[in-house]
């Protein structure tokens, strides 16, 4: 019996170190915890600060601000005049989604915009969580300087709501990481504009004065330029931005809209002009070549304000843009691969003026039409080796579908250079991502005044002579067109369209919808899933 | 409540299949229903009983029952053998099940595999690549929660314990099985020849790119695929041990080429009386070394098999050697170059486990096991330059390793007509899973592959990574069984288990269960009734717990490295948080209501068995859909929602002729099952949150399908778990241009909308609310045929590869389906045009065996040769290759069959096993 007892006690002696609790505990080896992460200053610009650039550029579709496919750049690009994904026999139906894009028959519960919103809130929320843990770190170590890396992700965070009041109009405001649901509610789309101003106007004074389009500590950061430029953009569109019934068919008026600048009370379009010369004054000038901004050693640019960083061995961002425009032999004779997709619009070809003598010098910077050669000169051909491949640009329509040009309808984009060195069937390159650029400046500037009924022409025509074009009068038409060709497939279509009402009209392939003229496709709609989940939520007028 | 599936239909499919079955020699493989003794022992979990203590549902299956032919997978010998079991082969025949379903899929997380134990060793579906079929002697099926609880935590989907065959006190003996197969693919989808492609594009004037031959690419990838299997064991023993050692080999080659599996395998164990009786001693081992090489992506191969240029040769360019490619075909590659694509996996499994049991007292034992598992598995891959722009190779390894411990006393007490069985368990596991994986890209020559991944210029930041996690778990077991007059039977568990994986606050988990039965057939009063030998009621009820599937971590903050970011020059690694943080996660739990009763009537010739269950899942685990904001992320690991699954059991075994020459038996299984997903809301740190009210499970790709209205199979909240919510099509109306489009119906007015919540309606259910598994068996003399026939019924395929292959619009890039001209629809639109009756009878396998007369003789005892022929055919509706499709698994292929099914192959195969 004895022998019996002491099995059994040695027994339960084994099992019994199981009980201290901390076995239950787990103790990652693959990732670190909060507090580690945010142990010195140096960590906290790193980990705080540097680490959501990350989400600036992106891989992954509707992820990041530029070179992705079915995010900001499609939303604010394919929904207008300047660019058309033409179904394409097998190829580019997808659903319907491109021809939704274009027709503004998005629906409420398109994916693309609902991933679209999500990357927007959540680098937001990222953001914010950044901001918390920054003040942590400053309240254990009160003696370490963090205002600096507070402003600049306040900037960041601006801007990236800059996004999301652009494209959804009245949002929620949200400032904390982790908010509860029942904070989740629509502020006016005035107050989301006047919440961004503040937070740009606040944190600029402690950003860098460096170029951010350029090498060096703070390339492709929030530096004081690319605050300017925002806060510029952001008065520019002010009639739009503050209006919040914008079904109602009335605006606010830009001039009796004010601006608490620099001490100084200015209106709209004086504060846009104010943070144009601030631009200027800080050195940026226009290239002597347009070209020279989108080469693929683009960071000497003098002209870019704000970039995407771009190499193919170091990060991760792609640009697809080039990659889905070309066809298929065409991008086969540079080594890489193609979609044979986008293409540029009846709109863009007239207003250019393709095909006439007075034809714009930009189109053939930005755009391939006819036959295309191969970076040897040599005629680029088709599979059968003997017809050559000939874009047809005025064949373009929204569904070209056994139509003898069905592959070939369609000029396509060029405005960047060709990286051959490109992976990933050319969408990893080394041009940075040109986001803001001082030729927009110009323009910015330009209609400012000539919205304050002053004289822009100027401006307007030290870009028409970069590019060797004659002066023209700026006219508010006149601007309208000169920022589809100067901004060709630069992300700012549609922006400008609504700005200058015109993008509920009818253009091209494109009837206006039912219902559409009062305006309300001029925001995106809250997607259905967020306002499911999201009960205080609700939809925007027309949806 | 579901309501019941008549019961009538039921009958139907029997009559159906009887009628079917009369086509085809009925004749033995040996199996017997009845055979099985009353009074064998059964593994209940970690208990063993005898059947008349039983009162849960427990189902053990003998070497006798199994499917013993053209079994690469040892669940393979239960297949349709079991009401209930579900098994999901790989596509392509190969050893590893793609999933294993009892009684449905309960949960939405991952933890949806049954249990698998083999020895006492716990594991998961790849342990059971390392165990040899033939080495199996039974398995035992726990299916309700009654008798799952035992295994707490682990055991919500049901349990699969494996017992394998021990040594035998008597003379040293030797069995080999061996058999050698072929398999050949012989039917493919009937796509435009290359003559016929020529002529339509001559047709309708369009300019092809013409080179000349008529190439059938479907068949060019095929092979005749070789198969062989080897099996020998030794056993012996005597009074105080005994040993039993197997080795076994299998070689498959499938009959894509390229595609092949070699398996090794090794089971060796021993058991030892020691110190008068005291302690027994058992030790096992058990290893495999597995190899595959699979096709690297299926839908991309048979996708271009089926719709590429069939005008171009099927040899490389003389030239160049390489493939010729169609450019304006972007989606598709020359199906020949898919073949380059090595794409190969590694997988060494070792087991070792020893069990001291000590026969304390003549009642009370106390068994002390361990266990020790390790795998390793290790995938290779290179895709060249003339499929994958630059070329890619990739290598990646993961280990995970086991270690469980328990120790457990037991007490058995026999009091006149009292029977008392009490059992306590204490249990430790430790898992570690860990591993890397690395790519590289931009390769100057093809030659090397994976072997050189210096061949590759580059190295994506992204293609590189590694992991580890070590979750650890704590259990205690409490359990008694106790038996009046063999007549009442009643059997309580509680179990209680602790998970790392959990919050603080929440690691603890208790699972207590109940059941009774009743021997009516004990009772005096049953004594008039001679027909019956045996009728029993049980009834039962318990929870049990789920963690399958859930990552380490989730309720803590943490952060990992999210991207490359530029600081000067210098690329900067930056850390933050990649996912939502939950510290209140905690156990999922699952309670079973089951109701069963168990006839036999004239002898044990007719048998029945009926169990009807009832579960309810709650605090679900899943990555539920949450918004953003306010969460920053829009998967959230949680514990929300409930879903319920209900059905019945029918098995039937009937011997209607037996005599000394003759027996036919035919065994027939039918489950009615029902699901319902009932909530995805519930309480999340104190909030009410929801997820969204739709969610695609599964879609279409290919060329023109990215995106847009073309998600097929949907998770909506108050309908089963996976149905069709399509838009409606009316008819196909004219184009205007000859052709012919989809008119979709404006269900709810105001125009046609494709959107979610729009035009759409739930069109029906992707997994099959009736399942039927039979077997019919004849034997005269020493000639034996057993008919496998296995079916599905009540749910819906979507016929994805006819609605890509049937748009005319694809060509001349894309090829469609011979069909496709006379139809002539220009249209990609998916709606319910394409979506099928899924209803099927698969005839699944044909053996005819011959034990082989053998004079009495010093060596040879005994001799059975076997031909087998599996995939004999199937009676289908269904208009695409093949209606056994993806019914089962909830993932992206669930019940949409799109342009990635396998040509119908067959497999012959011949048998023999020698006993020394």
């Amino acid at each position: 019996m004895k022998r019996i007892y002491s099995i059994l006690f040695a027994s339960f002696f084994l099992l019994s170190w199981t009980s201290c609790s901390s076995y239950l505990e787990e103790n990652p080896k693959d990732r670190l915890d909060e507090e580690t992460a945010y142990s010195t200053l140096s960590d906290v610009q790193k980990n705080g600060v540097l680490s959501l650039y990350n989400y600036v550029g992106g891989y992954v579709d509707s992820q990041g601000l530029q070179g992705t496919g079915r995010g900001i750049y499609d939303l604010n690009t394919f929904t207008t005049d300047e660019a058309i994904m033409p179904t394409r026999g097998g190829d580019w139906y997808d659903g319907g989604f491109w021809q939704g894009l274009y027709l503004h028959r998005w629906g409420v519960n398109n994916e693309a915009i609902y991933a679209t919103w999500e990357y927007l809130y959540r680098t937001v929320i990222l953001c914010n969580g950044s901001l918390e843990r920054i003040q942590d770190f400053a309240e254990k170590h009160p003696k370490e300087n963090v205002a600096d890396c507070v402003a600049e992700v306040r900037a960041l965070r601006a801007m990236f709501y800059y996004y999301i009041m652009d494209l959804f109009g009245s949002v929620p405001l949200i400032e904390k990481s982790n908010p509860e649901v029942e904070d989740i509610i629509q502020e006016k789309r005035s107050k989301v504009f006047n919440f961004i101003v503040k937070e740009l106007t606040e944190s600029s004074s402690l950003l860098s004065k460096e170029r951010s389009n350029q090498p060096g500590v703070y390339y492709g950061r929030m530096t004081q330029s690319v605050v300017w430029f925002l806060l510029a953009k952001l008065a520019l569109n002010a009639e739009v931005y503050t209006d919040d019934d914008w079904t109602d068919g009335s605006r606010p008026d830009g001039k009796s809209i004010f601006f608490e600048v620099d001490g100084q009370r200015l209106n709209a379009w004086q504060t846009v002009n104010y943070y144009c010369e601030k631009i200027t004054a800080a050195g940026y000038t226009l290239e002597k070549d347009y070209t020279a901004n989108f080469a693929v050693f683009n960071e000497s640019s003098e002209e870019n304000i704000f970039v995407i960083p771009m190499s193919k061995t170091l990060y991760t961002n792609q640009f697809i843009y080039l990659f889905r425009s070309r066809h298929y032999n065409h991008a086969k004779a540079y080594g890489l691969s193609g979609e044979n997709g986008s293409s540029a619009t009846k709109e863009v070809l007239e207003t250019f003026g393709y095909d006439t003598p007075q034809v714009d010098a930009r189109f053939d910077y930005c755009y391939f039409a006819g036959p295309v050669k191969d970076l040897g000169g040599n005629q680029i051909l088709l599979d059968d080796g003997v017809t050559p491949l000939v874009y047809e640009p005025w064949n373009v329509a929204l569904d070209v579908s056994g139509k003898p040009y069905e592959k070939t309808a369609g000029a396509r984009m060029k405005k960047y250079e060709v990286d051959k060195t490109g992976l990933k069937d050319g969408k990893l390159l080394d041009n940075d991502i040109v986001l803001y650029r001082y030729a927009d400046v110009l323009l910015m500037q330009s209609e400012a005044k000539v919205r304050n009924g002053e004289d822009g022409d100027a401006e307007l025509n030290l870009v028409r002579s970069r590019v060797g074009m004659a002066p023209r009068t700026a006219t508010l038409e006149n601007l309208l067109d000169e920022r589809m060709m100067e901004l060709a497939w630069e992300g700012w279509r549609r922006q400008d369209m609504i700005r200058f009402g015109v993008f509920t009209r009818s253009y091209s392939c494109r009837p206006q919808l039912p219902g559409e003229e009062n305006g309300y496709t001029t925001v995106f709609p809250i997607p259905e899933k967020v306002i499911d989940m999201n009960p205080q939520l609700h939809q925007h007028k027309g949806y | 409540m579901d309501k019941m599936q008549p019961i009538s239909q039921a009958l139907y499919s029997l009559l159906f299949l009887g009628c079917m079955g009369a086509g085809f020699p009925l004749y033995v493989q040996g199996q017997n229903v009845d055979e099985l003794p009353p009074d064998s022992i059964y593994n209940i979990g970690y208990a063993r009983g005898s059947l008349k203590n039983i009162s849960g549902s427990v189902e053990q299956i003998t070497e006798k029952q199994m499917n013993r032919e053209l079994i690469t997978n040892p669940l393979e010998a239960i297949q349709g053998r079991v009401p209930g079991l579900t098994i999901l082969k790989s596509n392509n025949g190969m050893a590893a099940l793609e999933s294993v379903r009892l009684r449905g899929t309960t949960s939405l997380t991952s933890g949806n595999d049954p249990l698998i134990i083999v020895d006492g060793v716990l594991g998961d579906l790849t342990m059971l690549t390392s165990v040899y079929p033939t080495d199996i002697e039974s398995f035992t099926i726990l299916k309700d929660a009654s008798e799952t609880a035992q295994y707490g935590s682990r055991g919500a989907s049901g349990v699969i314990n494996i017992v394998t065959k021990k040594g035998r006190a008597g003379k040293t003996r030797v069995n080999y099985n061996g058999s050698f197969g072929v398999s050949h693919a012989y039917r493919r989808l009937d796509m435009l020849s290359g003559a016929e492609y020529r002529k339509l594009a001559a047709e309708r004037g369009w300019s092809i790119l013409d080179k000349g031959y008529d190439t059938d690419f479907q068949k060019a990838i095929e092979q005749t695929g070789l198969q062989q299997n080897h099996n020998i064991a030794f056993y012996g023993g005597g009074e105080a041990s005994n040993y039993r050692v197997s080795l076994g080999f299998q070689n498959r080659e499938g009959v894509i080429q390229n595609e092949g599996m070699k398996l090794f395998t090794a089971n060796m164990n021993m058991s030892q009386k020691m110190l008068d009786g005291l302690i027994d001693c058992e030790l096992g081992l058990f290893g495999s070394m597995k190899r595959d090489r699979t096709l690297f992506d299926l839908q991309k191969t048979f996708y271009s098999a089926a719709a590429f240029n069939p005008t171009f040769p099927d040899f490389p360019d003389p030239e160049t050697g390489s493939w010729d490619q169609i450019t304006t075909a972007s989606q598709i590659t020359n199906p020949l170059a898919w073949m380059d694509v090595d794409n190969r996996e590694e997988t060494s499994y070792f087991s070792s486990h020893a069990r001291l049991t000590f026969n304390l007292l003549k009642d009370l034992k106390m068994v002390l096991f361990g266990s020790y598992t390790y795998s390793t598995t290790e995938n290779a891959q290179f895709l060249p330059t003339t499929v994958w722009a630059n070329g890619q190779a990739y290598r990646g390894n993961r280990k995970s390793e086991a270690l469980l411990g328990n120790l457990m006393l037991t007490y058995q007490k026999q009091l006149g007509a009292h029977f008392l069985d009490v059992l306590a368990l204490g249990e430790v596991e430790k898992n570690r899973f860990h591993g890397f994986y690395t790519t590289t890209t931009n390769f100057s020559s093809n030659e090397l592959g994976y072997h050189s991944l210096q061949g590759g210029a580059l190295r994506p930041w992204e293609g590189t990574g590694s992991y580890y996690e070590e979750p650890h778990l704590v259990s205690f077991l409490g359990r008694v069984n106790y038996t009046y007059d063999d007549r009442y039977v009643l059997t309580v568990n509680l179990r209680t288990d602790a998970s790392s994986k959990f919050g603080r606050n929440h690691k603890w988990g208790v699972f207590p269960s109940v059941s009774a039965a009743w021997n009516i057939t004990r009772e005096k009063f049953m004594r008039r009734f001679h027909l019956i030998d045996n009728l029993k009621l049980r009834l039962g009820y318990g929870l049990a717990g789920n963690q399958g599937g859930i990552d380490s971590y989730t309720t803590m903050a943490l952060v990992r490295p999210n991207g490359v970011t530029p600081v000067g020059n210098s690329p900067l690694v930056t850390y933050e948080s990649l996912k939502n943080v939950n510290p209140d996660l905690k156990w999922e739990v699952k309670s079973t209501f089951n109701a069963g009763v168990d006839m036999g009537f004239y002898g044990n010739r007719l048998l029945l068995s009926v169990n009807y269950y009832l579960s309810k899942t709650r605090d679900m685990l899943y990555q539920y859909d949450v918004s953003v904001p306010p969460f920053a992320y829009n998967k959230l690991l949680a514990n929300l929602g409930s879903m319920r699954n209900s059905g019945t059991e029918l098995s039937i075994g009937i011997t209607p002729l037996r005599t000394k020459d003759m027996e036919l038996n035919i065994n027939a299984n039918v489950t009615f099952q029902r699901n319902k997903l009932l909530s995805l809301s519930g309480m999340y740190e104190g909030e009410y949150i929801s997820a969204a009210q739709y969610t695609a499970l599964a879609g279409l790709n290919g060329a023109g399908l990215h995106g847009g209205y073309n998600n097929i199979v949907y998770q909506i909240v108050g309908q089963p778990l996976g149905v069709f919510y399509l838009p409606h099509c009316e008819g196909l109306v004219s184009d205007g241009n000859g052709g012919y489009t989809y008119k979709i119906a404006d269900l709810n007015g105001g125009g046609v909308n494709l959107e979610e919540g729009e035009d759409r309606y739930v069109a029906g259910q992707a997994t099959p609310k009736t399942l039927l598994g039979s077997n019919i068996s004849f034997r005269y003399k020493r000639f034996d045929v057993s008919l496998q026939i296995n079916g599905a019924f009540g749910h819906k395929i979507y016929n994805g590869t006819a609605l890509s292959y049937m748009n005319m619009n694809s060509l001349p890039d894309y090829n469609v389906l011979a069909e496709a001209p006379a139809r002539n629809i220009h249209d990609l639109t998916a709606t319910d045009y394409w979506l099928e009756n899924g209803n099927y009878v698969n005839f699944d396998y044909l053996t005819v065996g011959w034990n082989v007369p053998i004079k009495k003789q010093r060596f040879l005892h005994g001799a059975r040769l076997a031909l087998t022929i599996n995939n004999l055919g199937t009676i289908s509706g269904y208009s695409g290759l093949t209606p056994l499709i993806n019914s089962t698994l909830v993932d992206d292929t669930f019940g949409v069959d799109d342009k990635r099914t396998y040509p119908l192959s067959r497999t012959y195969m011949i048998s023999l096993g020698l006993n020394f």
